[in-house]
């Protein structure tokens, strides 16, 4: 039962901590684009997110279906906040043409 | 019933159940009913922060500009020091629980001690930046003046509100803002809370028998106060305006 996983905790506190010392840093890049700034610091946030999820609440050591139950409902507020980036650039082209 | 049999029953009755004592169900393995209802219940808060989330990215989509003149921005720097803290109590949270399945009382209680710790520095943290400490800004002025005015101030001396309290003018920017690192300020209290119960049940002894399944859930709930986190940082801080 007692496997040794003090290696990859560590590694993953290393990740995190890389990964956040990124987040800071893009967003002091001298004239960096908005669009890529924003792109850039959800995706970090995400992948941070999944190392916690993953390797610190073990889901990745679970079966199919708890991890499915944990990431299917996730989907539901990602789809709407898609849904919502859409109509907003969609209003914005409207302005524009 | 055999002897065996009879001292397996005895067993069964007198020990809380570990996880490989379980069935193995055909669709959640050997997760515990504990594990389960702590997954189901984080998945009703997860919603709940993404209400949250979602209601501010529409208003900050439709206010312009987000951030109303003589309001303050808020600090970057001092808030990756607070994440910095929530991850180091996350490691040291999945350290408890490795020290826990290897039945170490001394190292367990060391690792959740540290992880108390962090969440309760954390909380300061969060008092300093809405606050400040007003006291120890004071006393710190007699030997540094500016480390004491820096300590001393909080986002409410520079006039950032909650709704019209302190008979401010109302903004979504600062209302969205204490609502929700407010709601998670809230969870790391309670992750606090329940990870002091879990450390005298320790200290007690309670999981001695290596059962670790009482610290892996209490665990879930403290990563995901820190996964909230990740993503408040992300969007209430770190995207400009």
């Amino acid at each position: 039962m007692a496997h040794d996983h003090r290696k990859l905790y560590w590694q993953i506190f290393v990740m995190l901590f890389v990964l956040t010392v990124l987040e800071v840093g893009v967003v002091y890049i001298p004239g960096i684009g908005k669009g890529l700034l924003i792109a850039a610091l959800v995706l970090l946030a995400l992948v941070k997110a999944a190392l916690v999820g993953l390797f610190y609440m073990h889901l990745s050591s679970e079966t199919t279906e708890l991890k499915l139950t944990v990431a299917i409902p996730m989907m539901i507020p990602m789809f709407y906040a898609l849904v919502l980036i859409v109509e907003a650039s969609w209003r914005l082209l409207r302005n524009v043409v | 019933m055999s002897a065996e049999a009879a001292a397996a029953h005895d067993h069964h009755h007198h020990h809380a159940p570990r996880q490989e004592d379980y069935p193995v169900d055909p669709h959640y393995g050997q997760a515990t009913g504990g594990k389960l209802g702590m997954w189901v219940f984080l998945l009703s808060d997860a919603l709940t922060f993404a209400g949250f989330l979602l209601g501010y990215a529409i208003l900050r989509g439709g206010t312009k500009p987000w951030i109303p003149e003589g309001l303050p921005e808020l600090g970057i720097n001092f808030t990756a020091i607070l994440t910095f803290l929530l991850i180091c109590s996350s490691v040291t949270m999945v350290l408890a629980f490795q020290a826990a399945s290897e039945q170490n009382r001394k190292e367990t209680l060391k690792y959740l001690g540290l992880t108390i710790f962090g969440g309760a520095l954390f909380l300061c943290g969060q008092y300093k930046e809405y606050f400040g400490f007003d006291l120890l800004g004071g006393f710190v002025a007699n030997f540094h003046a500016d480390w004491g005015a820096w300590l001393a101030e909080g986002l409410t001396d520079e006039g950032l509100f909650f709704g019209t309290l302190g008979g401010s003018e109302y903004s979504a920017y600062g209302s969205t803002f204490y609502m929700i690192t407010a709601f998670h300020g809230m969870h790391v209290f309670t992750g606090v809370s329940y990870l002091i119960v879990i450390f005298i049940r320790t200290y007690m002894g309670k999981y001695d028998d290596g059962n670790t399944n009482h610290i892996e859930i209490c665990g879930l709930f403290w990563h995901f106060v820190d996964l909230v986190w990740i993503l408040v940082f992300t969007f209430v801080y770190l995207i400009p305006e």
